[in-house]
C-alpha cells in the first residue's frame, strides 16, 4: 500500500473532507419554519422519496468529500512500493543526483580530453537516460570548495546546463560539503520518511586527498597558509579551498547511508595511480623586508609523479618583468626550490608570477602572489638629554644603530642609485632627531612619523601631550626610554601618566633603582620570546645576548591595566624592563632604563643593542611584509592609500568590472573598498583594482597547492572507506540494477479527484433539474 | 399578479372593506352583462305545445290553435321556481394558510378568499330574489344562517361570514354527510373548502348531498404554493390542524408532492364528475370576478342548452 508522502503535511488536509459534511449538518439546522396546510401530501411525498433522497444526498456528500480528500492526497504526493498492491498505479521515477567533481585537478589532460570533459560527458549520458520519463528528475551539483546546485529537476534542463560546462573550477573538492547538499536533497525528497530513493553518482578523478582527509582536523577549520593580511578582511567560509574534514565527510556519508543512499563513485580519472605532474606549490619571500638586506623569492616546485625530473625550467615575473629562468632537478614525490633575487629597495605592493613549462595539469603550472613590502619606518628621536660626548648621548647611539647599512656590490649598487623611485635612500628607517623644544614650538608634526621615541624627555607641555596622544591613538607608536631627566624629575615630570589609565604611559613610574656599585648589576630575568620585538633573542644561541646585559639603574614601574610586561629584571621584585600597551590604534612601549653607560652596558654590546633597537622600532613601525594572496571565492577588502575614484576590478583574463559601493576611510588615513563578491575571485591568477588616477592595487588568487597532487584512491581503499561509497566504472553502471523505485500515484489521485468533481457536478446538475421548482 | 383588463385583481379586493362591497364589486359586472337571464322571478315562460290528452285541464287548451287548425293542443309552461343557494364554508385551520402577502404584511388566506366567494354568490342570489343560506363548519356546523331572501338575509350572511375565523381540524366528507340530512331547502349547495381530506369520505358526503336532492358545487380554494410546493430553502413545516412538524428539503420532495396533490385533485374531480357536479379549483391569486363570471356563464349556457 502507501509507503509515505512526499509532502506529508499536506496529507493532513484530507481532514478537510469533513467540510462538506459539516456544511451539510449546519444546513440541516437552518430550516425555515412554515405553517403548512397540505401536510398529508408532504408526508406522503416524503415517505415515497425518503429512501431515494437519502441515497442521492449521501452520494452527493460522498462525492464532495472524496473530491476534497483526493485533492489533498494528490497534493501530498503519496508513493507506493512498485511491488505493492498499488504498484501498477505507480509511476516509476528516477531521481538522479550527479555530483560533478569540478576541482582544479580534473583539468588534467589525458590526451584528447581533460578529466573534466570526461566527467561532463558521462553526466550527459546519465541524464539522457532519464529524458524519456516524464517524472524523472535530475540534479546536477558542481562540487568545488562548495557545492553548486546547477540544475533541477528537469533532465532536459540538466542537459542544457551540462553543455555549458567547459572548464573545472580553480578550487579543491570538499566532498563532505557536496554530500551535505545531497543529504539536503535526500531529506527533502524523503519528506520525513527517513528513506530516500535518490540515485547518487559521484563522477570524479578519484583524487586521493578529497577522500582521505586528515582525521585530526577539527570540523570547519580551514588551513589557509596564504592567509590574508591583517589589514584586509575575507570570508573564510567562502575562501578556504578543500575545507572538508574527515569528520564532516563521514558524518554526511553515515547520514546518507541511514537514508538508504549509496553513492556510486565513478572513476573518470587518468589510468595511473600517481599521474605525473609538476606543480608550483609555493611562492614566498625569503629574508627580512625590514632588515635592510636584499630579499629573495622562493618558488617551490613539487614533483607529484613517481619518476625524477631533471632540468625543470622555472620562471618568475616581478611586476610583469620576466626574470632569468632557473632550472631545478626534482626527485619523485619531493619539492625543489628555485630562488630569485628581488630587486633591492622595493616597497609597496608587487606582483610575482612563477610558471613552469606546461604539463598535463595546467592549473598548477602557474602561481601568482602579491607581496606588500613595507615603507621605511619614519622615526622621530626626541633627544631629552643631548650630550657632546657621544658615549653619553643615547640618541646618538640610536641613530647609529638605525642607520642604513651599506648594501653590497652584488646588490643594486650600494644605495640603489639608478633604480626605480621605490629605492631606499636611507635603509629601512627614515630617522629624524629633534629637541624637546621643537615639540613645544610646534615645529614638529607628529603625524609625519610612524614612531616617536622620547629618549629621557621630561617634562612635556600639555599641548604636546595632547598632540602626541592624538597621533598614538590614530596608529602611531611611542617608545619611551629613561634617563636622568626623567628619573630625577619626580611625578610632575611624568605627565604622560594618568591614574585613570587615559595617559600614554603603560605604567606608573616609581623611584629610580640603582645598584650599590659598578660591579653590581641587574640582568634580564625573563622575556617574551614570542613577541616580535624580542623574538630575535628567542633562539637559544642568541638568548644570552639579552639576558647577560648588565643593567645598573632603572625606574620602578607599575603597569596599568591592559599593559603587557615583555621583559623583567632579576631584582627581588622582578621589576619590568619592557612594558607594552595598546593605545587606540597605536601602542606605547616603555623601556624602564636607557642606553646611557651610567644606566646600562647596552651601548657597549653592539650585538645586543643593534638588533634590540632595530626589532623594537620595526615592531613599533609595523615594518612587516604582508601579502595579498587569497583563495578562490574569497571576498577581500582591498586597502588603498588614495581615495578610490571609479575603481575597477581587473580579472586575470583582463575582463573588468566597475566596483560599486562606498569606500570606508580608516584611522590610518587609508581607504577600504567594499568586500568583493565571491564570484569575482573564482579564478586563480593576478587581479588588480584599477583607479581613475592610474594607480593599480594588485592582489592574487591562488589555487590550493594540494590540487596538484593527483594521487588517486584505489577501489579497495574506497570500498573500505565507508559503506555509503561504492566504486563503479562507467561501463558497469549501465548494467546495475536500478534501486527499487517508489512510484508516486498522485496523478491517479488527481484524476480520481477530477472524476469525483465531474461526477458531483453532473449528479448535482441532474438532481437540480429533477428537483427544479415548477412555478 | 396583474389581472387582465376587465377583471378584478384579488389585490383590489384586499383593499375593499366589508364583504358587501366585495360581493357587489364581484357580481355587478356579471349582472350588467346578463339582461337576458332566464331567471325572471315569478314571470311565466311558454315552453311548447302538445296534443291534448284526456285528463288535461281544459283551461290549458290553446283555443286559438283549435280555431285555426281544429286540433286540440295544450300549452305547456316552464315551471316557475325560486333558487335556493346553500353556502357551505370550510372554516377549519387548514384554510388559514396563505402565501400571498399584502402591502401591510398581512397574508391573504384561503379562508379569506373563500369568504369573498361565498359573499359574492350570496349577493348574486339575493339580488336575483333567490334564497341564500350559509353554513360555516369545521368538524361540525359552527354557524348557520337559514336560507331566505331579501336584504336583511344578505346582511345576516355577511355578518356570519365576517364573524367566522378558521380554526380546528376538519372532516369535509363527514360534515357534508351530516349536513345532507339537515339542509331543509334543497337547491344548489356551494361548498368552499380546500378539500384536503380523505377522498372516499368526501365522495360519501357528496353522494349523500346529491341523494338528498342537493346540487353541490365544489369550490376548491387553494394557495398556488400548495399546488407547486415552490420553496427554495429547507423547511420546517408546522402542520395546521394538529398534523405535526416535519423538516423537509422541498426540492427533494417537490415532484412527489405535486404528484400527490395532483392525484388527490384528480380523484376529487373524478368524484365530482361521477356525480355530475361542478368542480372548480380556484387559486387565491385568481381574479375572483372573472372566475365566477366564467363559471356562471358556462352554467347558464348549460341551462339553456338543456343539458349539463
Amino acid at each position: 500500500m502507501l509507503e509515505g508522502f512526499v509532502h506529508p503535511a499536506f496529507a493532513g488536509l484530507a481532514a478537510l473532507a469533513a467540510v462538506p459534511l459539516i456544511i451539510h449538518l449546519l444546513n440541516r439546522q437552518r430550516h425555515k419554519p412554515v405553517r403548512w396546510a397540505a401536510m398529508r401530501f408532504v408526508l406522503a411525498a416524503y415517505r415515497k422519496t425518503r429512501r431515494r433522497v437519502q441515497i442521492e444526498n449521501l452520494l452527493l456528500l460522498l462525492l464532495r468529500m472524496a473530491a476534497v480528500a483526493l485533492l489533498a492526497f494528490a497534493i501530498a504526493r503519496p508513493f507506493a512500493a512498485g511491488d505493492g498492491a498499488l504498484g501498477k498505479l505507480t509511476e516509476a521515477r528516477r531521481d538522479l543526483v550527479l555530483i560533478l567533481d569540478g576541482s582544479a585537478s580534473t583539468g588534467y589532460s589525458t590526451g584528447v580530453e581533460t578529466v573534466f570533459e570526461r566527467i561532463v560527458g558521462r553526466a550527459t549520458e546519465l541524464v539522457e537516460e532519464l529524458e524519456g520519463g516524464n517524472t524523472n528528475r535530475a540534479y546536477v551539483i558542481l562540487a568545488g570548495s562548495q557545492p553548486r546546485l546547477l540544475s533541477w529537476p528537469s533532465p532536459a534542463k540538466a542537459s542544457s546546463v551540462l553543455a555549458t560546462l567547459q572548464t573545472p573550477l580553480d578550487e579543491g573538492l570538499d566532498l563532505g560539503a557536496a554530500l551535505g547538499e545531497v543529504r539536503r536533497l535526500a531529506e527533502e525528497e524523503a519528506a520525513g520518511t527517513a528513506r530516500s530513493s535518490l540515485e547518487v553518482h559521484l563522477l570524479t578523478d578519484m583524487q586521493r586527498g578529497a577522500f582521505l582527509l586528515d582525521v585530526s582536523a577539527p570540523t570547519g577549520e580551514a588551513a589557509d597558509p596564504a592567509g590574508p593580511p591583517a589589514a584586509t578582511d575575507t570570508s573564510p567560509a567562502d575562501a578556504t579551498p578543500n575545507t572538508g574534514t574527515a569528520a564532516g565527510l563521514y558524518e554526511q556519508l553515515t547520514a546518507l547511508e541511514a537514508m538508504g543512499i549509496v553513492v556510486q563513485v565513478e572513476d573518470l580519472g587518468p589510468e595511473a595511480q600517481n599521474p605525473p605532474n609538476l606543480g608550483i606549490t609555493d611562492l614566498a619571500l625569503v629574508g627580512d623586508p625590514g632588515g635592510g638586506v636584499p630579499l629573495e623569492v622562493a618558488v617551490t616546485v613539487a614533483n607529484r609523479g613517481t619518476a625524477p625530473i631533471a632540468g625543470v625550467r622555472v620562471g618568475l615575473s616581478i611586476d610583469g618583468n620576466r626574470q632569468p629562468s632557473q632550472r631545478v632537478d626534482i626527485e619523485p614525490r619531493t619539492n625543489a626550490v628555485a630562488l630569485f633575487r628581488l630587486p633591492g629597495g622595493l616597497r609597496g605592493a608587487h606582483s610575482l608570477t612563477a610558471d613552469l613549462e606546461g604539463d598535463a595539469l595546467a592549473a598548477d603550472d602557474r602561481r601568482s602572489s602579491v607581496v606588500v613590502l613595507p615603507d621605511p619606518v619614519r622615526l622621530l628621536l626626541v633627544n631629552g638629554a643631548p650630550n657632546d660626548r657621544f658615549e653619553s648621548d643615547a640618541v646618538a647611539f640610536l641613530e647609529l644603530a638605525l642607520a642604513a647599512p651599506e648594501f653590497g656590490a652584488a646588490g643594486d649598487g650600494g644605495t640603489a642609485a639608478g633604480a626605480s623611485g621605490n629605492q631606499l635612500e636611507k635603509g629601512p628607517f627614515d630617522v629624524e632627531v629633534a629637541m624637546p623644544s621643537a615639540l613645544a614650538s610646534g615645529e614638529i608634526e607628529f603625524a609625519d612619523y610612524d614612531v616617536i621615541w622620547l629618549a629621557d624627555v621630561a617634562p612635556l607641555t600639555a599641548a604636546v601631550i595632547e598632540s602626541l596622544t592624538e597621533r598614538i591613538a590614530a596608529g602611531g607608536s611611542l617608545i619611551l626610554s629613561m634617563g636622568d631627566h626623567v628619573g630625577n624629575a619626580g611625578k610632575e615630570g611624568r605627565g604622560l601618566f594618568r591614574a585613570d589609565g587615559t595617559g600614554l604611559l603603560p605604567a606608573e613610574l616609581g623611584r629610580k633603582v640603582s645598584t650599590a656599585s659598578q660591579d653590581d648589576y641587574f640582568l634580564v630575568d625573563a622575556f617574551d620570546e614570542t613577541h616580535p620585538a624580542l623574538a630575535f633573542y628567542g633562539d637559544e644561541s642568541l638568548r644570552r645576548l639579552l639576558t647577560q646585559v648588565p643593567i645598573l639603574q632603572f625606574l620602578l614601574a607599575r603597569p596599568v591595566p591592559g599593559a603587557r610586561v615583555l621583559a623583567t629584571l632579576d631584582d627581588d621584585g622582578s621589576s619590568p624592563l619592557l612594558i607594552e600597551r595598546p593605545f587606540g590604534a597605536g601602542r606605547t612601549i616603555l623601556w624602564t632604563t636607557t642606553i646611557n653607560p651610567d644606566w646600562t652596558y647596552f651601548a657597549g654590546l653592539g650585538k645586543t643593542f643593534v638588533p634590540f633597537v632595530i626589532e623594537l622600532v620595526r615592531y613599533a613601525g609595523r615594518a612587516e611584509a604582508t601579502d595579498r594572496d587569497y583563495a578562490p571565492g574569497a571576498t577581500p577588502r582591498i586597502e588603498l592609500t588614495e581615495f578610490p575614484r571609479s575603481p575597477e576590478l581587473v580579472r586575470p583574463d583582463e575582463t573588468r568590472r566597475a566596483l560599486d559601493g562606498d569606500p570606508e576611510s580608516t584611522a590610518a588615513g587609508t581607504w577600504n573598498l567594499p568586500p568583493l563578491d565571491p564570484s569575482d575571485t573564482r579564478r586563480a591568477g593576478l587581479y588588480a583594482i584599477d583607479l581613475e588616477s592610474g594607480a593599480a592595487e594588485p592582489f592574487a588568487v591562488q589555487l590550493d597547492a594540494e590540487e596538484g597532487d593527483l594521487a588517486r584512491i584505489g577501489p579497495t581503499e574506497l570500498d573500505n572507506l565507508h559503506e555509503a561509497l561504492e566504486p563503479a566504472r562507467p561501463s558497469q553502471t549501465g548494467d546495475r540494477d536500478q534501486p527499487s523505485s517508489q512510484g508516486e500515484i498522485w496523478r491517479w489521485l488527481a484524476i480520481l479527484c477530477l472524476a469525483a468533481l465531474v461526477a458531483e457536478s453532473l449528479f448535482g446538475a441532474w438532481l437540480g433539474s429533477k428537483r427544479r421548482v415548477v412555478r | 399578479m396583474n389581472a387582465p383588463p376587465g377583471v378584478i385583481d384579488p389585490a383590489i379586493l384586499d383593499r375593499l372593506s366589508g364583504l358587501s362591497l366585495v360581493a357587489r364589486r364581484v357580481v355587478e359586472g356579471y349582472l350588467a352583462g346578463h339582461h337576458t337571464s332566464p331567471h325572471r322571478g315569478s314571470s311565466v315562460e311558454f315552453r311548447q305545445h302538445r296534443a291534448y290528452a284526456p285528463g288535461d285541464e281544459l283551461r290549458s287548451i290553446d283555443w286559438k290553435v283549435f280555431a285555426r287548425s281544429d286540433r286540440l293542443v295544450v300549452k305547456e309552461y316552464v315551471e316557475e321556481t325560486h333558487l335556493s343557494l346553500n353556502l357551505l364554508l370550510d372554516a377549519s385551520e387548514s384554510m388559514s394558510y396563505g402565501s400571498q402577502t399584502r402591502g401591510d404584511g398581512s397574508v391573504r388566506t384561503k379562508f379569506e378568499y373563500a369568504r369573498w366567494c361565498a359573499a359574492a354568490l350570496a349577493h348574486l342570489a339575493i339580488s336575483q330574489r333567490d334564497t341564500a343560506g350559509l353554513v360555516v363548519f369545521d368538524q361540525a356546523e359552527r354557524a348557520k344562517v337559514p336560507p331566505a331572501n331579501g336584504a336583511p338575509q344578505e346582511a345576516a350572511i355577511f355578518q356570519a361570514l365576517a364573524n367566522a375565523e378558521p380554526s380546528g381540524p376538519t372532516n369535509v366528507g363527514s360534515v357534508l354527510e351530516w349536513l345532507a340530512s339537515r339542509l331543509a331547502h334543497r337547491g344548489i349547495t356551494a361548498v368552499f373548502s380546500d378539500f384536503f381530506d380523505d377522498l372516499p369520505t368526501i365522495r360519501r358526503g357528496l353522494e349523500r348531498l346529491v341523494h338528498g336532492g342537493h346540487e353541490p358545487i365544489l369550490f376548491q380554494i387553494v394557495d398556488p404554493t400548495e399546488l407547486t410546493f415552490d420553496f427554495d430553502s429547507l423547511l420546517k413545516l408546522e402542520g395546521l390542524e394538529d398534523s405535526g412538524t416535519h423538516k423537509v428539503d422541498p426540492k427533494a420532495i417537490a415532484e412527489a408532492y405535486r404528484e400527490e396533490i395532483e392525484a388527490h385533485n384528480a380523484g376529487l374531480a373524478k368524484a365530482a364528475s361521477g356525480l355530475s357536479l361542478d368542480y372548480l379549483v380556484i387559486r387565491t391569486t385568481d381574479p375572483l370576478d372573472a372566475v365566477l363570471a366564467s363559471y356562471l356563464a358556462q352554467r347558464t349556457a348549460r341551462a339553456r342548452g338543456g343539458s349539463r
